[in-house]
């Protein structure tokens, strides 16, 4: 087993057991669910197609979710102080970050894997002559959206969660840094260069997921999600290289 | 074996460490002891690799940790003062965590874990949960994390504090034993106890070597008192210059 192995899985079973994993998990599912019937009865006879719909009312709860989950990924160690026991082990400082981030990854693809009971099992179950079947790929690419969404948010977090020995202040401190810094960087690229209001257009997240789950495939999109979760672990490996340098 | 020269630290302004400077063989068990303040810990953790010199050299057989630090970290065994655990997993659950991400070989986990789990007295506390430990029972199994993999170097800080007089016979009879395969630098305040079972002691002050004693080369009682003087009078330093 390699190191990541070996935290990955160590992670997986402390979220298995915590309060802070069950609780969070289950408000997401509700909160989505909801989200996804209120969509469902307004787009009654429009041309929202059903992945569109589901990956719709997933996407805005993905930040809240990666923000809790993250929290306690080094903030926790920090607190109790078994970080020192990680630092001085034989590892190197990315592998215990891959490790803690493919765990909270786990689990968000466990969740958001799960929330496609209603779309694909149940709504199709119940109203089979108007649904038709399920389109396996739409779906999957809406998934593929929405996990790489989930990866940037959870990159975030896990930086985030190296800078506070407070899991709450590290739950609130990504909130902001995901959900409000997207915005307010689009505000601002709106409000300062109006201009490039074309060139940016792309940039609203919701866009995103609307476009992955009606067929159109972006590269450019798919290349930032992976960037921006690799900076965050960058940075999140950075952090721990300093917490090393300055105690 | 290990060499420590010239060590300096500082936290911002403050200096911690300076100028620290000695050696310890293989076999040897190093006692550290100094007043509050005088850099123990913080000697311990820059020595853990939790910390970065600001000037001077490490040496570990010749490894440097800042040039080799995965190598380095893999012949030293920590024990940190606080002795953190993950208290919702059971003692040989932690222990095989750990030895595993010290990156043993699969076939071998099981038996370093039963290995050590004997050593440390831990044989029949391996299904119990660590959050039901006594303090006693969870510095036990810190040592048995330190221990695992035989490391050619074991840190101890303060293994012997909050223990009752039996548990601290048990921890000495501990290191003695694992001093034959490592050598073993530990940090504390019991001056007399130590010098009971360990081969040299490095007396702080203030974040410099006060003194370097051979425990062989005095009687026990008359290097004790020695050593509790300089203990003490760096303590009224340090309540004068607070």
């Amino acid at each position: 087993m390699t190191a990541i192995q070996v935290i990955w899985l160590r992670e997986v079973r402390a979220f298995r057991g915590a309060f802070s994993c069950g609780v969070p998990v289950a408000a997401f599912l509700a909160a989505s669910g909801w989200t996804f019937v209120m969509m469902l009865r307004r787009n009654e006879g429009s041309v929202l197609q059903i992945q569109s719909i589901w990956g719709l009312s997933i996407a805005p709860w993905l930040p809240v979710l990666s923000a809790v989950l993250t929290m306690r990924l080094f903030s926790e160690e920090r607190s109790t102080g078994m970080i020192d026991l990680l630092m001085a082990a034989p590892l190197r400082e990315r592998d215990i970050v891959v490790g803690k981030f493919l765990s909270a990854m786990t689990v968000l693809g466990v969740v958001i894997a799960v929330s496609l009971v209603v779309p694909v099992l149940i709504l199709p179950a119940l109203s089979a002559p108007v649904q038709g079947t399920v389109r396996a790929p739409a779906f999957a690419a809406t998934f593929l959206i929405l996990f790489l969404q989930a990866s940037a948010w959870c990159s975030a977090g896990t930086m985030i969660s190296v800078l506070f020995r407070n899991q709450a202040a590290a739950a609130v401190s990504s909130l902001l840094l995901c959900s409000g810094m997207p915005a307010v960087v689009y505000a601002a690229i709106l409000a300062w260069i109006p201009s490039v209001r074309a060139e940016v257009a792309w940039m609203p997240l919701l866009v995103h997921v609307y476009d992955f789950s009606t067929g159109l495939f972006s590269t450019a999109v798919l290349v930032l999600y992976v960037a921006v979760s690799l900076f965050f672990l960058f940075g999140c490996s950075k952090l721990l290289v300093c917490l090393r340098l300055r105690g | 074996m290990l060499e420590i020269e010239h060590i300096t630290f500082s936290y911002g302004r403050h200096r911690v460490l300076d100028d620290v400077t000695f050696d310890v063989a293989p076999g040897e068990i190093v006692a550290i002891t100094g007043a509050n303040g005088a850099g123990k810990t913080t000697l311990m953790r820059l020595l853990a690799c939790l910390l970065m010199q600001d000037e001077g050299t490490v040496r570990l057989d010749t490894v440097n940790p800042i040039e080799r630090p995965i190598r380095f970290r893999r012949g030293i065994g920590y024990l940190s003062e606080h002795c953190p655990l993950y208290s919702d997993m059971t003692v040989e659950a932690y222990l095989t965590y750990r030895v595993r991400l010290k990156g043993e070989r699969s076939m071998r986990v099981r038996r370093r874990v039963s290995e050590v789990m004997e050593l440390c007295g831990l044989e029949n506390m391996g299904k119990t949960r660590i959050r039901l430990l006594s303090l006693g029972y969870r510095k036990r199994v810190g040592l048995a994390d330190a221990l695992a993999l035989h490391p050619k170097l074991l840190l101890l800080d303060d293994p012997l504090a909050g223990l009752d007089v039996r548990q601290r016979k048990k921890t000495a009879a501990l290191l003695t034993a694992a001093s034959a395969r490592a050598a073993v630098l530990v940090t504390g305040h019991e001056i007399q106890e130590m010098l009971g079972w360990c081969t040299r002691c490095v007396v702080l002050k203030q974040g410099r070597v006060a003194g370097l004693y051979r425990v062989s080369d005095y009687a026990r009682d008359e290097l004790a008192q020695m050593i509790e003087r300089q203990v003490v009078s760096a303590e009224a330093v340090g309540e004068v210059a607070t």
